[in-house]
């Protein structure tokens, strides 16, 4: 949910998606230099079943080992773990995955940041599981319906950066995922999947569950790592960045469910079969939330760069009273800026549309809005809730928020001055970038959003209070 | 030889007096009777003005006594300068500008004088 | 606060975590890496720093302050109230990963290179290390914005109450709102308020004038050592505080007032008392342990206000302990402020001093040499020891004693080495082995205890105590009660042997407290040949100094330098006629102890514990008001200015011996405070040398000499007097006549709710 922070836009080869087919490529050296010879796609999704990497996402199937082994969980893992960390990381790297939790960071980088020489230090894979943005639902889905996904990815993942344990960071609050997870992660350790010699692979992993006591700035990664050294969940300065001195003062990589639990199904479908979804450098396939006014959430995986439109009127049954009824979305989750219906409609969901769109993809969580929404109300809930979740730590955003949130809630009664609209987005701009985390930035943009599309909104929202006041007293 | 013609410049200057008021001694004199005249008769008025606890003739003789201080200048100008700083006492003592106290300095022998050796500055105080 | 190991720390390089941090670059470390020197421009002008630096660190080295709250140089980085946010302007980017792939941090370099290049945000000068070619700009558009929105930020919760505030005229926020901040306020809404805290009797809270920049949280679990402070709930309704309601028990808590940026935490004695810009200060140096910390003296119309530290890094750095930040108002109670006799009824009456100073010259006239004797006690300048030790010796008497007592077997204070911290305080930083012997550091000499802490902190150093087991602000290995323990030691039986056989640097430090028992000299013997020993197994140079002494008193060192004797046992085996006390209030000789017709002459500032016994008194000055010198355990000479003026007719006391000499006839030769300490500098020229250690050697002489001593050990174990902090407060006659360190006693033990607060608030 956090990573909206400061990565955008940044995977910097220039590498065209590659239509290869969906086999086993364990038996063969992938080389970026392989796809060469490139068809710019244009269209993208439906997904077609066969693509779908979370087969179990509605918990229709066993969703403990047994059922895992069906679906293709925990196949040829050793064989995997065999080809080594530089195999799995350049698999990583073509398939062009991107950190699903907010960032986008390229997955395949971070994670070979950690191939640095020995210090004697232990490295740690942390998964971030603290899913805590609102509208957000794809990492419990995962945990509670195909917990082996995430742990064979831990352990694929963690190959890669020569981890020595896994530590799944969930939040407190998803009680019965985490259970799931626990479930999982013994079945793995008895069928000695994980653990010493994981796999038979002569190499030893272990994976940690740890709960969380339900703070969504522990969604942060260095406030998680804080969390899980017992400390106050509170964001850590960088540099030192948690590669350098993470979790326990070790080389630590934090990385999303969603990224982790997809690594194996790359490994053993190539990463050219992934990179074949979704526009270059936005590739692969994607969980998406859907929720809102629509006549049926839901979370659903899809091709990446889908139309917005396509995505909600296919999987969620369309906006309640039709598309025309839509007033705006908000598209990937509640810290990413709002967008009107007249973006809406052709906006692709990728990383770099929605940047275009003057938002962000974040962690794809769509919450959509008809017309019945009081969108200043809307927003001013939103930062109501940041104001509650900030850690309180640094300035900006302990004073700005709690003084932002207090503003907006004047605006939904419209009692304020048409020159305060421009002073709240003076303040936004103050706490956005002048933060440790990435909270302020993801408190700040909601209400930037409201300002830059729906201005007219809240100006006649406070023209109308501004009627009403005299009335009253003129009568 | 810039500093030899400065040199000659001053000594020059030191020739050359500009006198005050009076040109030459007999004149700086007869000034400075006129003063002590003026304060000889100003006496009485002052003691009864102030209300001084002094008689007249103890008034007379610290006037003599002050202008006795004085009596080895010579130079002209010094007596000028004297006479001029006597006459703004003077004024100030007619027109009531002194008060009790300021006359009564005149008389401050009393004052006891600061101890010098390390017993007596011990059982004076602190650090005199 | 987590002591992390060593690897981590030593890899760590540049970096830092919450922790230790940049509190590690304050560390003497012998080895920088003076070569590889990194370029970078601060508003264009070029400066060459160590790798690493921060980029606040690198505009200090140019002389361009940046604005801050949360960062302390002393105290590790949190970076949180970004008033230090600037911008940086990157260098032509040349970027060859190949080339920096080998260095240690070239993802960090990468990262942030990435993060800068596509989203310039400002950052915190505090925290981001400089990279090569980075042009910091302190005065561009974009940081003064940054500033400006940062500081409207801060002043939103923030209370208008400067004018009752006592920070007002040393407060940061105000400084850096009156050079940083907007000239109007925006915030319409309603002002947050926090419930205030009751943290002891020393330190005054008014939290809602807290801006969370978390100083002092970072400063008890760091310097003070104990984990007291930290912060509840988060977001705008997070508070500094002690979780419990308790009190903030550390003996350097009065610390928390200099660092706190705003009126949050201030000082309770001194609430609204005066302003810092309507008194006057004074340089000085405290007297109340054998540190000598430096001290700035602030006092307003001949009255002491407050006492606040002096930054020396070889001594107190820049802190003080507790006890000599709010004892000064003991100076106002309790004084001797007239000469006074005993009349036939015995009652002491005021008297003069023409009075009293012929008696007491009458009395030293009318007696022989050895009928007169003099004891010093711990609060005596060396001003008046020289006077002293000379007007007994033209009256052919030599029997002048301290009331600590210091073995005179074997080499005993003939060689200096024997009785000084000759390691230096300082010196801890470099150690990496400390043997503590019958000594708690963390009340007899806290600044000391400080510094040990921040080398076990920094540098691994590891800790070991023989003696009572007390609760240290850092971890040790405790190796037993009794001073068998030491002889175990020296026979190379003890487990310990074989840390002190690897240790590159060891320390032992032995407590003064151990040498007033009757086998002192025998403690005083082992020690010395622990030391010698692993002096020896070391192999470490001669520079390094290994034996070590903690006194506990400011005027030990002057004493034993003077060559007075230690210990009143001479005055006892002999008892004088007449008896002169100089500031002895440890009642090591009473009345029972001497002759029916003898007579007590006192002289002292306060009426303590001499004061009542003697037939006559002569007024004092105490360490505020007189410029006295004053040697610490080190051997440190510093002296003391007058800030105030005595009391009544309370004179300096070398004055006083000056007078009384004259009277009886053998007068001395000095009458100025300059002749004095000439005459200083002909017994003792290193009293005379300030702020300057005269160097002792001779260990192994005297450990040589030391063997000689035949004395049997006690059994009983070696208990230092002051095991609590309730031990702490009150040790000397001003720290006795204090009420704030009485409530502090009271606090420590009923509870900080005990002592009833202010009305006003």
């Amino acid at each position: 949910a956090f990573g909206l922070a400061r990565f955008p836009q940044q995977c910097a080869r220039g590498r065209g998606p590659a239509s290869s087919s969906a086999s086993s490529c364990l038996d063969r050296q992938t080389d970026i230099s392989d796809s060469s010879l490139l068809v710019k796609k244009t269209k993208f999704g439906p997904l077609s079943d066969q693509d779908r990497i979370f087969t179990n996402l509605y918990g229709r199937h066993d969703w403990s080992l047994k059922g895992a082994l069906s679906r293709g969980d925990w196949y040829k893992t050793k064989e995997i773990l065999l080809k080594g960390a530089d195999w799995i990381l350049n698999e990583i790297k073509i398939s062009g995955l991107r950190g699903r939790g907010g960032a986008g960071f390229p997955t395949g980088m971070k994670w070979s940041f950690m191939n640095k020489p020995n210090d004697g230090r232990p490295k740690y894979l942390v998964v971030n599981a603290d899913e805590g943005e609102p509208g957000t639902c794809k990492d419990r889905e995962i945990m509670r319906h195909d917990p082996h996904k995430l742990v064979e990815g831990c352990l694929v993942a963690g190959r890669a950066m020569g981890a020595r344990a896994a530590y799944i960071y969930i939040r407190g609050e998803f009680y019965n995922e985490s259970s799931n997870l626990q479930v999982a992660v013994n079945e793995a350790y008895t069928a000695g999947l994980i653990g010493r010699n994981a796999c038979g692979s002569g190499y030893d992993f272990d994976v940690f569950v740890m709960r969380g006591a339900g703070a969504y700035i522990c969604g942060e990664e260095t406030a998680l790592i804080e969390s899980i050294e017992g400390k106050q969940g509170k964001p850590r300065l960088k540099p030192p960045f948690p590669a350098d001195i993470g979790v326990f003062g070790c080389p630590t990589t934090v990385a999303n469910v969603e990224t982790v639990a997809v690594a194996p199904t790359i490994c053993r479908r190539s990463g050219l079969w992934f990179a074949s979804f979704g526009r270059e450098r936005n590739s692969g396939t994607k969980l998406f939330n859907i929720s809102g006014h629509v006549n049926n959430p839901c979370t659903v995986e899809e091709e990446m760069s889908i139309l917005l439109k396509d995505l909600i009127e296919r999987h969620a049954g369309g906006v309640r009273g039709g598309w025309d009824n839509l007033l705006g979305v908000i598209p990937g989750g509640s810290s990413t800026p709002v967008i009107p219906k007249s973006v809406c409609d052709d906006v692709m969901m990728d990383f770099d549309a929605l940047i275009e769109a003057e938002t962000a993809l974040g962690t794809a969580a769509i919450i959509v809005m008809d017309k019945s929404t009081d969108i200043i109300r809307a927003i001013a809930r939103l930062v109501e809730f940041y104001k509650h979740e900030s850690c309180g730590q640094c300035t900006p955003c302990r004073e700005g928020v709690d003084w932002m949130s207090k503003m907006m809630w004047q605006f939904v009664q419209g009692d304020a001055q048409y020159s305060e609209i421009d002073m709240i987005w003076e303040i936004s701009k103050q706490i956005e970038g002048h933060t440790i985390c990435a909270l302020g930035d993801g408190a700040a943009w909601p209400v930037q959003g409201l300002i830059r599309h729906f201005r007219p909104v809240m100006e006649s929202r406070l023209g109308q209070f501004q009627k009403e006041k005299n009335q009253q007293t003129t009568t | 030889m810039a500093s030899a013609a400065a040199t000659r410049g001053t000594s020059a200057a030191v020739k050359v007096v500009k006198p005050i008021f009076s040109r030459d001694l007999d004149e700086a004199k007869r000034r400075v009777r006129e003063l002590y005249r003026a304060w000889y008769r100003e006496v009485p008025n002052t003691v009864a003005l102030f209300q001084l606890d002094i008689s007249v003739r103890q008034g007379r003789d610290k006037v003599r006594e002050m202008f006795n201080k004085n009596k080895h200048v010579t130079d002209p100008r010094v007596i000028d300068m004297l006479v001029i700083k006597g006459k703004m006492e003077l004024q100030e003592t007619i027109n009531v500008w002194k008060q009790k106290t300021h006359i009564m300095r005149y008389f401050h022998e009393t004052e006891t004088p600061r101890p010098t050796d390390f017993l007596s500055k011990f059982y004076a105080g602190h650090d005199p | 606060m987590l002591r992390l190991p060593v690897v981590s720390r030593a890899l760590s390089g540049v970096a830092h975590t919450k922790g230790y941090g940049a509190a590690a670059g304050n560390v003497r470390t012998a080895a920088t890496t003076a070569s590889n020197l990194v370029e970078v421009f601060v508003d264009g002008k070029p400066v060459l720093v160590e790798p690493g630096t921060t980029v606040l660190q690198a505009c200090e080295k140019v002389g361009v302050q940046i604005p801050r709250f949360c960062y302390h140089e002393r105290l590790s980085v949190a970076g949180n109230c970004r008033m230090c946010l600037v911008e940086i302007e990157k260098a032509p980017k040349v970027l060859n990963i190949n080339s920096v792939g080998k260095s240690t941090h070239w993802l960090l370099w990468l990262a942030v290179m990435v993060l800068e290049d596509l989203n310039p945000v400002p950052v915190a000068a505090c925290a981001m290390p400089v990279m090569k070619g980075w042009n910091i700009l302190t005065n561009s558009e974009k940081t003064k914005k940054a500033r400006e929105g940062v500081m409207e930020f801060l002043l939103a919760n923030h209370p208008l109450d400067c004018p009752i505030c006592d920070q007002g005229g040393e407060c940061d926020l105000q400084d850096q709102s009156m050079m940083f901040g907007s000239d109007r306020s925006r915030f319409t809404e309603g002002k947050r308020a926090v419930e205030d805290k009751n943290i002891g009797p020393l330190i005054k809270t008014i939290m809602t004038r807290c801006i969370q920049c978390t100083r002092c949280i970072r400063f008890a679990s760091e310097i003070a050592g104990v984990d007291d402070l930290g912060t509840t709930g988060r977001g705008n309704e997070m508070q500094v505080g002690t979780y419990v309601e308790k009190m903030f028990m550390s003996e350097l808590s009065g610390n928390v007032i200099d660092i706190c940026p705003v009126g949050a935490l201030t000082s309770k004695p001194y609430a609204f008392t005066a302003r810092p810009w309507e008194t006057r200060k004074t340089e000085s140096i405290d007297v109340l342990d054998a540190v000598g910390s430096n001290i700035v003296v602030s006092t307003r119309g001949g009255e002491v206000m407050r006492i606040l530290p002096r930054l020396n890094e070889d001594v107190n750095e820049e802190w003080i302990s507790d006890k000599t930040r709010f004892a000064y108002d003991g100076l106002k109670r309790q004084r001797l402020t007239q000469p006074m006799v005993k009349d036939i009824s015995g009652q002491l009456v005021p008297t003069s001093w023409e009075d009293v100073l012929t008696r007491v010259a009458g009395a030293l006239q009318g007696a022989q040499g050895k009928d007169v004797a003099a004891i010093v006690g711990g609060l005596v300048d060396a001003e008046a020891l020289i006077a002293l030790k000379d007007l007994l010796n033209q009256l052919n008497s030599d029997n002048l004693c301290t009331e600590e007592v210091f073995p005179m077997a074997g080499a005993g204070t003939d060689l200096r080495s024997n009785y000084l911290l000759n390691t230096r305080i300082s010196g801890i930083e470099e150690a990496d082995l400390l043997l503590l012997v019958g000594t708690n550091p963390r009340y007899e000499a806290p600044l000391f205890s400080a510094r040990v802490r921040k080398s076990w902190l920094h540098n691994d150093l590891q800790v070991a105590l023989v003696g009572r087991k007390v609760d240290l602000s850092y971890t040790y290995e405790h190796l037993g009660e009794s001073a068998q323990v030491l002889q175990e030691i020296v026979a190379g039986t003890h487990p310990f042997c074989k840390n002190l056989a690897q240790a590159k640097h060891p320390v032992v430090v032995l407590g003064s407290a151990c040498l007033q028992r009757d086998d002192g000299a025998a403690v005083h013997s082992l020690v010395s040949t622990i030391a010698q020993n692993v002096r020896v197994t070391s192999g470490v140079q001669d520079s390094w100094k290994v034996l070590n002494v903690l006194h506990r008193v400011a005027s030990q060192v002057a004493a034993l330098d003077l060559g007075y004797k230690a210990g009143v046992e001479a005055i006892r085996n002999n008892p004088p006629k007449v008896l002169f006390l100089l500031g002895a209030d440890g009642g090591c000789v009473t009345r029972q102890d001497l002759p029916k017709n003898s007579l007590i002459i006192y002289q002292g500032h306060h009426g303590d514990i001499g004061a009542p016994m003697a037939d006559i008194i002569l007024p004092g000055a105490a360490y505020t008001e007189k410029c006295g010198t004053y040697v610490n355990t080190e051997g440190r000479a510093q002296q003391t200015r007058v800030a105030v003026t005595s009391p009544g007719m309370a004179r300096e006391d070398w004055k006083i011996i000056r007078a009384i000499s004259e009277l009886a006839g053998i007068t001395l030769p000095y009458d100025t405070l300059d002749e004095v300490r000439n005459r200083l500098a002909e017994v003792a020229p290193n009293l005379v040398r300030y702020d300057d250690v005269e160097e002792a050697n001779y260990f192994k002489q005297a450990n040589e000499l030391s063997k000689a001593v035949n004395q049997t050990l006690l059994s009983e174990p070696l208990v230092p007097p002051q095991l609590t902090v309730r031990d702490f407060y009150m040790t000397d006659p001003i720290s006795r006549a204090s009420q704030t360190m009485a409530k502090c006693v009271k606090a420590v033990t009923e509870g900080a709710q005990a002592v009833e607060e202010p009305s006003i608030c």
